[in-house]
């Protein structure tokens, strides 16, 4: 009974409410924090250096900024996608987390389920990226020469090869005809141009376009069903 | 006072804390939120606590390798500015690429014996303005966009139909990217380790999957515990490679 008196389409209102207000409110914070630590600390923003950064700075991550928005609203929602973008790490962390959410959830992209799941999903990894930076803010001086020791350094320096090969593992599986063509590609062009090893936030683009094209024709040749 | 004492003063810290606090507080009543909706829409408590869970205990270890990024960040710009910038908007390689564009452009370097309190505030400025882009695309578009792509007007029993494929190639091209990296890597660079992670994540990965069958427990932790005893893997293999 309960089920169809709710509103679902009220409740969606309230998130975009709630996400606007929210990432107003936070936008105005962070970008009141760098004028905030001059006050505190009697200094002066130097507005030749921040003229002659931000511009280089702006022509790379401004298009990337646009593209990511673009591709991972509709896998997120709106609820997920408002939180991810004023708590970043989306690629390396949100949205692996909310799609293994999903996963384990057998929620379907698009739907009321997906869109709840993924919300609670980037909510709590916010959350607990928050708690595990704050624990470790407050035990930096005795954590360092830990988390620093030569022996336990390759296993932080692969963090996100254990987090991929996990993750690839589950994905590569559902279909290894779109997987050869995007992989072969990464593989064979860093080989053949090894600085773009280090650039995957743009190889990411390129990467998931030959795949989304690629799944695009076989869904429309019903190799994919 | 020296330039590091004063980027590690406690009014920094408590201008950081109040953000990173208003933050957290967004993220405690969206899962408020979303919980209550889920539970009127008719989903499951076990299939919603079972979402927390998973998402928390996979998040763990990321977070930790972000944790690192603020102790390498904390040593030329201090721990507040560090730990607000690695807590939101952006991620390490971001956070340090434009730190040194910053301090370049002043014509300073990134290390706390050439910077100062002025070229700290003004590399904050650089990073927050140079990312803050998807913010302020979601606050003015997110509402229009998402209706566009009629996103939560289906139900889970209505079938995923072409959306669910892209969700699985967009996922496909994201770990393409990483995992060949580490492919080339082993071939450009002869640095094994990074591939050799990857196969032991997918092999435990691929263990857990197995036994998740059979028990349930398995389910919510296999990709936490695949990529444990994959770093742990990569300690090893870094001691004979």
């Amino acid at each position: 009974m309960e089920k169809e008196v709710f509103d679902y389409s009220k409740y969606t209102d309230s998130v975009h409410r709630m996400g606007r207000i929210g990432l107003s409110i936070g936008a105005l914070m962070l970008l009141s924090a760098p004028f905030l630590f001059a006050y505190f600390l009697d200094a002066e923003i130097d507005w030749n250096g921040f003229l002659s950064a931000i511009w280089s700075v702006l022509i790379v991550y401004v298009p990337s900024c646009i593209v990511e928005y673009l591709i991972y609203v509709p896998l997120l929602g709106p609820g997920a996608s408002y939180l991810s973008f004023i708590t970043g790490n989306i690629t390396n962390l949100k949205l692996p987390c909310a799609a293994n959410a999903r996963e384990i959830a057998e929620a379907e992209v698009g739907s009321k389920e997906n869109e709840i799941i993924s919300t609670l999903s980037v909510a709590t990894s916010s959350l607990v990226t928050m708690v595990v930076i704050f624990i470790g803010v407050l035990l930096l001086i005795p954590l360092t020469p830990v988390l620093e020791n030569p022996v336990l350094r390759p296993a932080f320096d692969n963090v996100l090869p254990a987090l991929f090969g996990a993750l690839g593992y589950q994905y590569f599986r559902k279909s290894l005809r779109l997987t050869v063509l995007p992989l072969s590609f990464m593989t064979l062009i860093c080989i053949i141009v090894p600085s773009l090893m280090g650039q995957t936030s743009i190889m990411i683009i390129a990467c998931g376009a030959i795949s989304i094209g690629l799944s695009w024709i076989f869904w429309k040749k019903h190799i994919l069903k | 006072m020296s330039y590091i004492e004063a980027a590690n003063s406690l009014s920094l810290y408590l201008i950081v804390g109040a953000i990173l606090l208003f933050i957290a507080l967004l993220c405690v009543l969206f899962i408020v939120k979303s919980y209550r909706a889920g539970i009127r829409i008719g989903m499951d408590k076990k299939v919603l606590r079972r979402a927390i869970t998973s998402s928390a205990t996979f998040t763990v270890l990321p977070s930790v390798s972000i944790l690192l990024g603020v102790i390498a960040l904390s040593g030329s710009l201090g721990i507040p500015a560090s730990w607000l910038r690695l807590s939101v908007i952006g991620n390490l390689q971001y956070e340090a690429t434009v730190a040194e564009i910053a301090a370049n452009s002043m014509g300073l370097s990134l290390n706390s014996s050439s910077l100062n309190v002025s070229a700290l505030s003004t590399i904050l400025l650089v990073m927050t303005v140079g990312i803050i882009w998807g913010c302020l695309l979601s606050i003015f578009t997110m509402k229009k966009y998402s209706s566009k792509l009629a996103i939560g007007k289906k139900s889970n029993s209505s079938g995923g139909g072409y959306a669910s494929w892209a969700m699985v190639a967009m996922m496909i091209g994201l770990c393409s990217t990483f995992v060949g990296s580490y492919i080339a890597e082993a071939f450009v660079n002869v640095n094994l380790v990074p591939v050799v992670t990857v196969v032991i994540a997918s092999l435990f990965m691929a263990l857990f999957e197995m036994l998740s069958k059979k028990y349930k427990v398995f389910e919510n932790f296999s990709l936490a515990l695949s990529m444990l005893l994959a770093m742990i893997g990569a300690v090893i293999v870094s001691m004979f490679i």
